[in-house]
């Protein structure tokens, strides 16, 4: 197992952490495939450290400064933007609220640095999962789950969005063209990768 | 048998024959047939018995709107009744059976009903079963009674038992323009909405896209099929057929059903029989088009009485003609372009019937074409045959006065065509609340002008319809004449309910069911309006209208409840949820959570199990998962003030380092919640609530921040899936840590009750907290949730040398009773901090939520129900839920209160329990009864005792 990638960034803790999807996570394609391959490709993001940064109520803007010294990308003030980059992403989910996910081991220790009294910052690194689902069919397959416009003019890649799955609280952020990061609650995990996998069927999916 | 299905013509595909049978018998028709065309084909034209009378029916109409061919499927053991055998698409092996008769279509015993004549009008069941007493059933007995003979008797169809195995979805879409319907003008209007750069979904109910292009000859289809291609080239359209927009809703969300796999002998790979559109529309077009309406007279029900209209459909949609010798009886020109059409395809129309006293110019050349006679000023009076049409009665008639006149005539015919005029489907305008506008030319309702937010075209706006004659029935002498053919509503029935003082619309539907069932009355409607209008003497308009509500037609149970159930519930696990199954714990849902109950060993009961559970921790130590806590992570400058006013006791000089256990009052100073909360840092706080409670304390907390104390400087975050929890109990608790913990001493004085530490175990950072709801020495161990299962092993191993054993959700239960822990059975609501003995936990000095209705009258009550701890005295099990009485179990007397939580004391090997009883402090060494009257009518004799069965000083804990 030594060459497996970590689940979480840490590298000092990371052999000894466990994916809640282990187990159920079977690399392969299925459903109805066509000539044109899988319709969806559904991956769960490895090696992430992950925080929530929450600014008060006259501090958003130095929040705002705070995560771009960290993070590297700039933010806009508009609800839900973001940026999606290979190495961190970054979405405003609420007033004041900002997801930053990144694969630096202490990008978490980093942010709660930057950020100081200007707002809080709260590791969710073992909280949350995030699923990826990439591949032509991806808005139609998400379309199924969320109340959301995937259109590309309704969704700007970077765009994070606060919705639901199952009445309960998750986060989605358009990575890529067809590509979407879902971070839902750790102990629905399972429930939600089943209820993908079911969704995915009729257009063929892949997992890696 | 005959066949009628033509030579040539209609959009099936004769290539493909398809085999079905219907009420056991098997036939054969093509790819593209319905169920009813299919039939017709066949020569089948008796296709139900009717709701009340069981009287024999065919086919009314071709479309949704049919009221009578209504058939069960059957699909895998799985029966589904209802279904319209005119939007039913056959396909090899589809299974059908008519409704509604017994024991078959031909030979229906309850066809008696309709001998009865008058004897079943309206309101016959409330007057005849309500009221009466015989013998010793009176009133709603005697109901009840009947009851059981009358749901048999009526009905439409049975539902099956058979779980359904079919897949339903649910679709979110998005869109600047909806169009309803595929028609010309629905086709026209998505083209445009295109054109101006808009994106478009377009919804067909029908599996063809056209409309009534598809039976309005060639020019249409073929402007249609032009639209068609155009619009499917392009990726800003969506075209869904086989789809019905159902329901309108605010902010313009419609619901629409698409049925994706009803015509398949089995669906694709992964997909789903049903799909629930629910779109969010910018604008939406209405092109739901016009249903014809039949006429009332005698006998219009008779199998072989048809909608002109449909016949059109059957003979250019299915290629089916559906009689040989036609008449037809209209009060508009529509049918007899259709009379003349349907003469082309080899049917001999001997006569066109009438009301209106001079046909015109126009629709006297389609009779002439027809090879029609015209009888202007006539009516249909009657109609004969034995079940299926065989001839009809006409009579002179004057459409001023509405008599009729002279001598009858009868025609011999196998089918009579009727059309009554035309009602523009308005349904969706009408689900959001606008009001339909008679048109006294068209002699219908239509919908009002749109807005910004829809308009309707084509037909549905009264585009292009024939303007009828103003006459709706035929008031002739002889059989029943029918306005709502689904509920068996005649026109004498109206009358009846006008008699009795239903006059408005509504109460008129509610008396006699007109409109009601499957097919919302879509042929019946205006017509049962326009005769209560007759009856009260006043115009149709003045009668009004039911406004319409969802669903236009039906909509399955399965779609609407999607894939969130069954194997698809969710399910919270904590992540060491797969340890506890694999060693034997039988998992219990607490809330979405799923816990160990117990790990039962090979020949262990459940009690067995959780009464050596228990023993271990309170003599060595064992572990339980304490994950599912809610965990919410409180910062900012502000949140030592903020806990002090969430709080009853106090938290701003909680040192930090240190726990306390804490108190949450509602506004009306009920207890809400208790947990303990961690001071982490300066102004880091770690709030720790119940499993169920979690969420609503969340909000409880986020309402307070945003809505009252909005200065407040402090942040929220949930935090209960960041952290895995193990909690170790028992007095050999503190060497299975010393054992395993690296970076931090275990002992009392580092970390005493309520204390602490920081550390490591196996490498992992861990947080200890030493908290106890055992009563025993104990410690909460937080971990990242990913290492959760990591140090729970390391635990586990470390605990070997100690017998170290798991606990479950019954263990635990029974160890806080003996310790006298309350929990959501006690804080449910009802109850306050005094009354379980919390009261110690109020602050004096600073107010905090719920503090200033403490002093209130009904909470500062002597006699409230208080905490109480019980002892069953006979050695009888307690049960939960009990009853405490101080009398007899013939004479119990009134309720004192009633037992919370039960269990066999692992530690004293006796049933106690703990209970909310009137008084509870002053019955302390008094006795009295726990009854339980209905579940399992025992009545045990229990001892009041404290609440603290063990350790009241907390020695234990504290050691």
């Amino acid at each position: 197992m030594a060459d497996r990638r970590s689940f979480v960034a840490d590298p000092v803790i990371a052999a000894h952490a466990a994916s809640p999807l282990q187990g159920l996570k079977r690399p392969g394609e299925f459903g109805a495939l066509t000539d044109d391959g899988p319709g969806v490709f559904l991956t769960e993001r490895t090696g992430l450290s992950i925080g929530e940064v929450a600014s008060w109520k006259d501090s958003e803007g130095k929040c705002r400064v705070a995560i771009r010294a960290v993070a590297g990308v700039m933010l806009n003030v508009a609800p839900g933007s973001g940026t999606a980059k290979l190495e961190i992403n970054v979405f405003n989910f609420a007033p004041g609220r900002w997801l930053v996910a990144g694969t630096k081991p202490d990008l978490v220790a980093q942010l709660a640095g930057s950020v100081g009294e200007d707002g809080s910052v709260t590791d969710l690194s073992h909280g949350r999962v995030v699923i990826r689902i990439d591949g032509p069919k991806s808005r139609w397959v998400l379309s199924k789950l969320f109340a959301i416009n995937f259109a590309n003019t309704a969704f700007a890649r970077g765009q994070g969005l606060a919705t639901m799955h199952h009445d309960i609280t998750a986060l989605v952020q358009r990575v890529g063209e067809d590509a979407f990061d879902i971070h839902v609650f750790r102990s629905f995990a399972r429930s939600f990768w089943s209820l993908l996998r079911r969704s995915s069927e009729e257009v063929g999916y892949r997992i890696d | 048998m005959t066949s009628h299905r033509l030579t040539s013509g209609g959009r099936i595909d004769r290539t493909k024959t398809v085999r079905f049978t219907f009420d056991g018998v098997r036939y054969s028709g093509f790819a593209g047939d319905t169920l009813a065309s299919a039939l017709l084909a066949n020569g089948i034209r008796l296709l139900g018995r009717s709701f009340k009378y069981h009287r024999p029916r065919g086919l009314l109409a071709a479309g949704y709107e049919e009221p009578n061919a209504l058939v069960t499927v059957i699909e895998q053991g799985v029966r589904e009744p209802n279904i319209r055998a005119t939007e039913l698409e056959v396909f090899d092996g589809l299974v059908a059976q008519s409704q509604n008769r017994f024991p078959s279509l031909g030979h229906d015993l309850m066809a008696v009903n309709g001998l009865a004549g008058k004897t079943f009008s309206a309101g016959f069941y409330y007057k005849t079963f309500m009221g009466p007493a015989i013998g010793p059933l009176k009133g709603t007995r005697f109901w009840r009674f009947c009851e059981h003979f009358i749901r048999r008797a009526a009905g439409l169809g049975s539902a099956g038992t058979v779980p359904d195995p079919a897949r339903y979805e649910r679709m979110n879409a998005f869109c600047d323009v909806l169009v309803v319907g595929s028609g010309p003008s629905g086709l026209e209007a998505a083209r445009k909405a295109v054109a101006e750069g808009k994106s478009v979904i377009l919804c067909e109910t029908e599996a063809a896209l056209g409309g009534t292009a598809n039976w309005s000859g060639p020019d249409a289809a073929s402007f249609a099929e032009t639209l068609i291609s155009g619009l499917r080239d392009n990726q800003d359209v969506r075209l869904l057929n086989r789809t019905t927009v159902w329901g309108r809703y605010d902010g313009n969300t419609f619901a629409a059903l698409e049925r994706i796999a009803d015509h398949k002998a089995k669906p694709a790979t992964g997909e789903a029989r049903h799909r629930h559109w629910v779109i969010r529309a910018g604008h939406v077009v209405l092109a739901t088009g016009a249903l014809e309406r039949a006429m009332v007279f005698p006998g219009n029900d008779r199998p072989g009485v048809m909608l002109a209209s449909a016949a059109l459909r059957f003979a250019r949609s299915y290629g089916v003609l559906i009689g040989r010798r036609i008449v037809v009886f209209a009060n508009n020109d529509s049918a007899y372009e259709t009379a003349a059409i349907l003469h082309r395809l080899g049917a001999e129309i001997p006569a066109i019937i009438d009301p209106r006293p001079v046909v015109g110019d126009w629709a006297q050349s389609l009779a002439d074409e027809a090879g029609a006679k015209t009888l202007p000023a006539h009516a249909i009076v009657g109609s004969g045959g034995d079940p299926e049409l065989d001839s009809v009665l006409m009579q002179p008639f004057n459409l001023e006065t509405g008599k009729l006149s002279g001598p009858k005539r009868g025609f011999a015919c196998d089918t009579l065509l009727v059309s009554g005029g035309w009602s523009p489907v308005l349904h969706l305008a009408s689900q959001a609340g606008t009001k339909p506008v008679w048109s006294d030319k068209l002699q219908a309702f239509l919908p009002p002008e749109g807005d910004d937010h829809w308009h309707a075209v084509g037909s549905c706006a009264g585009e292009g319809i024939e303007p009828p004659a103003p006459v709706f029935e035929i008031k002739a002498k002889g059989d029943k004449a029918f306005v709502d053919f689904q509920h068996d509503v005649t026109a004498d029935d109206v009358r009846l309910a006008h008699r009795e003082g239903f006059q408005s619309v509504e109460h008129l539907k509610r008396y006699t069911t007109l409109g009601m069932a499957t097919d919302q009355g879509k042929t019946a409607n205006v017509p049962g309006m326009a005769i209560m209008a007759d009856a009260l003497g006043k115009p149709i308009p003045d009668v009004g209208t039911t406004r319409f509500r969802p669903p236009f037609t039906g909509a399955s149970l399965g779609a609407l409840a999607a894939e969130r159930f069954a194997d698809l519930r969710p399910e919270r696990l904590t992540p060491m949820h797969h340890w506890h199954e694999e060693h034997g714990a039988g998992m219990m849902s607490a809330g979405l959570w799923m816990r160990p109950e117990s790990y039962n060993q090979p020949g262990e009961t459940v009690e067995d199990a959780y009464l050596r559970e228990a023993r271990i921790v309170r003599r060595g130590v064992g572990i339980v998962d304490v994950s599912t806590l809610g965990k919410i992570d409180i910062k900012g400058p502000d949140a030592a003030e903020f806990l002090n006013r969430v709080y009853t006791n106090n938290f701003a000089k909680l040192a930090v380092g240190k726990a306390r256990y804490g108190l949450m009052l509602r506004e009306d100073g009920f207890a809400f919640d208790d947990g303990t909360t961690w001071r982490l840092a300066n102004s880091h706080y770690l709030m720790t609530t119940t499993t169920a409670n979690a969420g609503p304390v969340m909000q409880h907390l986020e309402y307070f921040l945003d809505c009252i104390w909005p200065d407040l400087s402090v942040n929220l975050t949930s935090v209960t899936d960041q952290w895995a929890g193990a909690a170790v109990a028992g007095p050999k608790s503190r060497e299975v840590l010393a054992a395993c913990v690296t970076g931090t001493a275990v002992d009392n004085e580092v970390l005493p009750l309520m204390g602490i530490v920081h550390g490591k175990i196996n490498g992992i950072p861990v947080m200890i907290c030493r908290l106890s709801f055992s009563g025993e020495r104990a410690y909460e161990i937080y971990c990242g949730a990913h290492h959760g299962q990591a140090v729970w092993n390391a635990l586990i191993e470390a605990g070997q040398p100690h017998g170290i054993q798991p606990y479950g959700l019954e263990a635990l239960g029974a160890l806080r009773i003996e310790k006298g822990h309350v929990t959501g059975a006690e804080i449910d609501g009802r109850t306050t901090a005094h009354d379980l003995h919390l009261d110690w936990m109020l602050s004096k000095k600073t107010p905090f939520i719920g503090s200033v209705m403490l002093t209130r009258e009904g909470l500062t009550d002597p006699d409230r129900w208080s905490l109480v701890g019980v002892i069953s005295s006979s050695g009888e099990k307690l049960r939960g839920g009990s009853h405490i009485v101080e009398g007899t179990k013939d004479a119990p007397g009134r309720s004192l209160g009633h037992i919370t939580a039960t269990c066999l004391s692992p530690l004293y090997g006796k049933h106690i329990g703990l209970a909310l009883v009137e008084n509870g402090n002053t019955r302390i060494g008094t006795r009295a009864f726990a009854t339980d009257p209905v579940r399992s009518e025992t009545h045990v004799p229990v001892e009041f005792v404290s609440h603290h069965f063990y350790d009241p000083k907390g020695v234990k804990m504290n050691g």
